[in-house]
């Protein structure tokens, strides 16, 4: 998961450079200004776009490798806990044999999807540990898992939709609204939070 | 089954009688195992964040089934079955799982065909009373619950004296 070539020339070009907290007053737009936005809106579109590739490619390997799929005896994920978790709904009276193995495979795929979205925010911010904050930026960011919004406390992921941690919010006195801090890529300038519980 | 963990880890819970806690989660093992499969080798994942994805996919499991099994009450079925799931995730907005799966269904129906003709003939050669095993109106898999057979939404009763 290597940023392409393209996306370190940007950086390398200034995108990520510091604009004083001046350049934010009300008056008239400076072209100074206008131009960092533009750049970092560039910069946006750029890693939307990486991003979209990314999920694409996970697809197209999903598909590749059910294509090649022959063992149909050894899963992932053990059938008869699948079992146990659909009975626990009392409506379900009876399971044919196929649907904890679908179930099984499409549980992999869900966990993989939601673990590679959530990595997406945890490389945003440039940390190697996928916390539970990432999965509460992948819930938020997803619409198909807006069912999982109650495992998350609403704080969590009104915070992480909006894409930044608590970490990331300076602190400073004066300084700019996060928000435009995210939109100029600046959030490296301040320090990431340190997670001791790591495996 | 060979690649599954007993205990699921995770969530503590002194025990309760009807449903212990770990039954309702899959192991975190496994779990934690797929996840590494979709990062890169340098990278880490917290616990709280494996009790986390631990979570979402037991809630997974039962949104899916929910709406499977709503759709077989409306229908007067009592069995639910893959086209079921694959009917409610596209419902729920899983299109994306679904072409994927549709793939993988039907391989292992074949699969499991396959394995009934065979078990079939086997149990005639040696003069036992046909093989197969119970349908379940999906490429003649057999299925939990026993006693009752799906065939194109119908169902039909064994009565066995």
């Amino acid at each position: 998961m290597e940023q392409s070539e393209e996306g370190q020339q940007q950086q390398q070009q200034g995108v990520m450079d510091y604009v004083p907290p001046h350049a934010y007053q009300s008056g008239p737009v400076n072209a100074a200004s206008h131009m960092a936005f533009q750049q970092a809106h560039h910069f946006h579109h750029h890693h939307q776009q990486q991003q979209q590739q990314q999920l694409q490619m996970f697809w197209a390997n999903q598909m590749q490798e059910i294509e090649h799929t022959t063992d149909f005896k050894n899963h992932t994920l053990p059938l008869a806990r699948i079992k146990k978790i659909m009975k626990a709904d009392e409506d379900v009276r009876m399971i044919s044999a196929e649907a904890p193995v679908i179930f099984a495979k499409a549980c992999e795929m869900f966990i993989l999807e939601l673990t590679l979205r959530a990595w997406i925010h945890t490389e945003e911010n440039k940390r190697r540990t996928l916390q539970k904050n990432d999965i509460a930026a992948a819930i938020s960011r997803t619409d198909v898992f807006d069912f999982l919004v109650d495992i998350i406390p609403r704080d969590e992921l009104k915070e992480e939709g909006l894409g930044v941690t608590k970490g990331t919010i300076p602190s400073v006195v004066g300084s700019p609204p996060y928000y435009y801090l995210q939109q100029q890529g600046m959030m490296q300038h301040w320090p990431q939070e340190q997670h001791p519980d790591e495996s | 089954m060979a690649d599954s963990d007993n205990d699921s880890g995770g969530h503590k819970d002194g025990g309760n009688a009807s449903t212990r806690e770990q039954d309702r989660f899959l192991p975190i093992a496994n779990v934690s195992r797929i996840m590494k499969k979709a990062l890169p080798a340098n990278a880490k994942i917290s616990k709280d964040a494996k009790e986390t994805v631990q979570e979402c996919v037991s809630e997974f499991i039962s949104f899916i089934t929910g709406e499977a099994s709503d759709k077989c009450q409306r229908e007067k079925r009592k069995t639910i079955n893959g086209d079921d799931l694959l009917w409610a995730m596209t419902t729920l907005g899983f299109e994306d799982y679904v072409e994927p799966l549709k793939v993988y269904l039907q391989k292992y129906r074949e699969v499991e065909g396959e394995k009934t003709t065979t078990a079939g003939r086997q149990g005639d050669k040696e003069g036992g009373g046909g093989g197969g095993g119970a349908g379940s109106g999906s490429g003649g898999a057999p299925m939990y619950g026993g006693g009752m057979v799906t065939t194109m939404g119908h169902q039909f009763s064994h009565h066995f004296s």
